[in-house]
């Protein structure tokens, strides 16, 4: 599986907020991608569009709740296409199921199309190192193939990436003569890559969507090497993540227009490719053996969990990321794992543990852009709190072992707000202490901010450590009000 | 060497049932789509087949102007003569010498061959036969200038063409050469992508449930935006497609 650093996300984001190179990238989000997103919504105007959201909700909410049934369906039609299906519980499993296929049939070059899910299982390691070589054909993909890094957006996986970036990588890996002109590096992909898709044995592929009326998968693009990487090699692996599955082809329909406006904007995408098994034996081309692999890897975790469940309705468009205020200043790698954004938030630490990731869910500011944005109307902002609340319980033996110490201070706090004798005392005793505290070596008060800027004694010090500590002011509300009606009942008689 | 299998079908399902806490039964009420029998796929088709009969002529339109938005060259042909010489102006101004074209029931109405033959092009129809194997032909494909094709559906919702793969239509055939040009009837013109749905499912289940290997919808030239967001067209697809309207 891919490497998780979710623990890093608040050294990441600082990070990549001091990166003025991603900045600019990450501006172009909002007015690339959601500018057309916008278009295209106004378009097919807002009420259809809201039509077609309820409608996608609930065909993704009635599958899921069904999951194991057209699971079994979509796997009875693969076989009858011609195909194969394989089920793997783990990452470990899916990636031993390829590159058991690429052994056993003598594979020595890959071509994969982009997909999410081989980024999530990091397959390519595991394909190498039963040597076979692989190559990732989405431009986007394939320069950060070359780059060895992983993709910082769901359908732009290159977006942290200048052209200046890109000339470097193709100079030094491809022996071009060095240009940033975008066309002519487009070309220069084209160029080597077609002679790979000649060569490959074996064609990778994700899927879109999985039809299980026909035993069908979908791959949606734009470039054209999804075609390329399902037609030309002898064998296609489709892999999948087991959400994937709509029940029938007329689905399809309405997720088609859904899926290319939200992500480019597009009523539809360049390509859509509809496989449904190996060529029949009348065929020109395409290839002789069709595999799927259903991956679950964590997601019947996300099954099980009635309030997380939603999650899993993700088609991957991206524009969660494209109007959230935190990624467009953090960008993806911050998010420590494969998928970011705020569907990032929400599935990472289901998938790969909720304590590594536990700044995760607090990456949002809960503005519901995410909610809005979203094609399936995943309640995202809901989740996250959720997320939260999991967190704030923790496991059994942490709130055993936290309820000692914060529930004696809890029980003090509730004891002095809970009365106004108590609370002017300790009002009053504290006025008196923080006076030598203003002259102490170790802290910097602001007079004219009435605020304590640092404080180099725990436990105080982590409080200052990212943000000012107020002073208790020399007279409270009550006493100011106490004297103001003093002095009313003093003027008036 | 064994190849590794993953979990048994069986095993990985009653993972899945558990996660959701239910049994096997299936969904109830039944999903309406799937519900419906071969008897209401056709009465629901006739009802799309008259529909579309009756709005031809808008439907022309409509796809001329959303292939047009789409990246198409539009070409409006008021006969099959003209539909010839546009032909052969796209292939002799862009300098091709070969061409590939798919074995459709379009090219019996017109002589696309004779056309550019006469012109002193080369035309290979790729099917296989004993002369041409699946990889000469393939080679051929790979170093063709140009290809034409039919349209087994032309969208009008969406300006798209949808090819499926079967005899006499290859997958690569529309992909590999750097023009592709299709010929669209108005016969083949669907409106929405629910009606073409509808008549492949119809097909589906007529022919006890066999949907042939691929089925190819194109929108427009090949493109990408992977580099700053800039739109480039034709990467690993054609980067010029042409849609000739036939009357």
């Amino acid at each position: 599986m891919a490497r998780v650093t979710t623990q890093d996300f608040s050294q990441a984001s600082t990070l990549s907020i001091d990166n003025p190179q991603l900045q600019r990238a990450l501006r172009r989000v909002g007015a690339g991608f959601d500018a057309e997103r916008l278009a295209a919504v106004e378009e097919v105007t807002p009420q259809a569009w809201e039509e077609w959201r309820d409608q996608a909700q609930n065909i993704k909410a009635h599958t899921l709740a069904h999951l194991d049934y057209y699971l079994e369906m979509l796997h009875d039609n693969v076989i009858k296409s011609g195909g194969k299906v394989h089920f793997a519980r783990d990452a470990a499993q899916a990636n031993d199921i390829v590159a058991g296929l690429a052994r056993s049939r003598d594979v020595k070059v890959a071509v994969k199309s982009k997909s999410m899910v081989s980024e999530e299982l990091d397959l390519n390691p595991v394909l190498e190192a039963s040597g076979v070589r692989v190559y990732e054909t989405d431009l986007g993909e394939y320069i950060i193939q070359m780059a060895g890094e992983t993709p910082s957006h769901i359908i732009a996986p290159a977006l942290h990436k200048t052209k200046e970036d890109v000339a470097g990588l193709f100079t030094e890996n491809l022996g071009l003569p060095h240009t940033d002109d975008i066309p002519t590096m487009a070309r220069a992909a084209r160029e080597t890559l077609r002679d790979r898709f000649f060569e490959a044995d074996m064609g990778i592929s994700g899927a879109n969507f999985l039809v299980a009326e026909t035993g069908s998968l979908a791959i949606v693009s734009n470039e054209g090497n999804g075609r390329f990487c399902t037609s030309a090699p002898r064998i296609h692996v489709g892999i999948a993540g087991m959400e994937k599955v709509i029940p029938s082809l007329q689905d399809l329909a309405l997720f088609l227009r859904l899926l290319p406006r939200s992500a480019t904007g597009q009523r539809l995408t360049s390509y859509v490719s509809l496989i449904s098994g190996p060529r029949r034996e009348d065929d020109e081309d395409g290839p002789e053996e069709f595999h799927l692999v259903l991956v679950d890897n964590g997601r019947s975790r996300l099954l099980a969990d009635e309030e997380l469940r939603e999650a899993l309705h993700c088609i991957r468009c991206g524009a969660c990321l494209n109007v959230c205020p935190v990624y467009r200043k953090v960008g993806g790698h911050a998010y420590g794992w494969v998928y970011p954004g705020p569907i990032g938030a929400v599935v990472t630490p289901v998938l790969t543990g909720l304590k590594q990731a536990k700044d995760l869910p607090y990456a949002s500011t809960l503005c519901g852009a995410c909610r809005d944005a979203c094609p399936v109307k995943i309640n995202i902002p809901r989740m996250l709190l959720e997320l939260r609340g999991k967190l704030a319980e923790g496991t059994a033996t942490e709130r055993k072992a936290a309820g000692m110490t914060e529930s004696i201070l809890a029980r003090g706090y509730a004891r002095i707000m809970g009365g106004p004798m108590l609370l002017s005392l300790v009002h009053r005793a504290g006025r008196t202490l923080q006076k030598p505290l203003g002259w102490a070596p170790f802290v910097s008060l602001s007079k004219t901010k009435g605020m304590f800027e640092r404080i180099q004694v725990p436990p105080l010090s982590r409080w200052t450590r990212s943000r000012d500590l107020p002073t208790l002011p020399s007279r409270t509300f009550h006493e100011i009000w106490r004297k103001g009606q003093a002095r009313k009942r003093g003027g008036s008689d | 060497m064994a190849v590794p299998v993953g979990v048994p079908k069986e095993e990985f399902l009653q993972s899945v049932r558990q996660a959701l806490g239910r049994d096997k039964s299936p969904p109830e009420p039944g999903y309406a789509p799937l519900q419906e029998r071969l008897a209401d796929l056709e009465a629901q088709a006739a009802e799309v087949r008259r529909r579309l009969a009756e709005n031809s002529a808008a439907l022309v339109e409509k796809l001329a102007w959303a292939a047009g938005r789409s990246g198409w060259e539009v070409n409006r042909a008021a006969g099959y003569e003209e539909a010839l010489e546009h032909i052969a102006s796209v292939a002799s101004s862009r300098g091709v010498t070969s061409v590939v074209r798919s074995d459709q029931p379009v090219f019996d109405d017109l002589s696309v061959d004779a056309a550019l033959e006469a012109q002193g092009l080369t035309v290979t129809t790729v099917a296989q036969d004993e002369k041409r194997s699946r990889e000469s032909l393939r080679q051929e494909m790979a170093t063709a200038g140009m290809s034409i094709t039919g349209a087994d559906y032309a969208v009008a919702e969406t300006g798209s063409v949808a090819l499926a793969a079967r005899q006499g239509v290859s997958r690569l055939v529309s992909l590999a050469p750097p023009v592709h040009l299709v010929l669209v009837r108005p016969k083949d013109i669907v409106e929405t992508l629910d009606d073409l749905f509808l008549l492949r499912r119809l097909e589906y289940h007529s022919q006890g449930g066999d949907m042939g290997s691929c089925l190819n919808f194109v929108t427009g030239p090949s493109r990408t935006g992977d580099i700053e967001q800039t739109l480039v067209v034709g990467v690993h697809g054609p980067k010029e497609v042409h849609l000739v309207l036939l009357p």
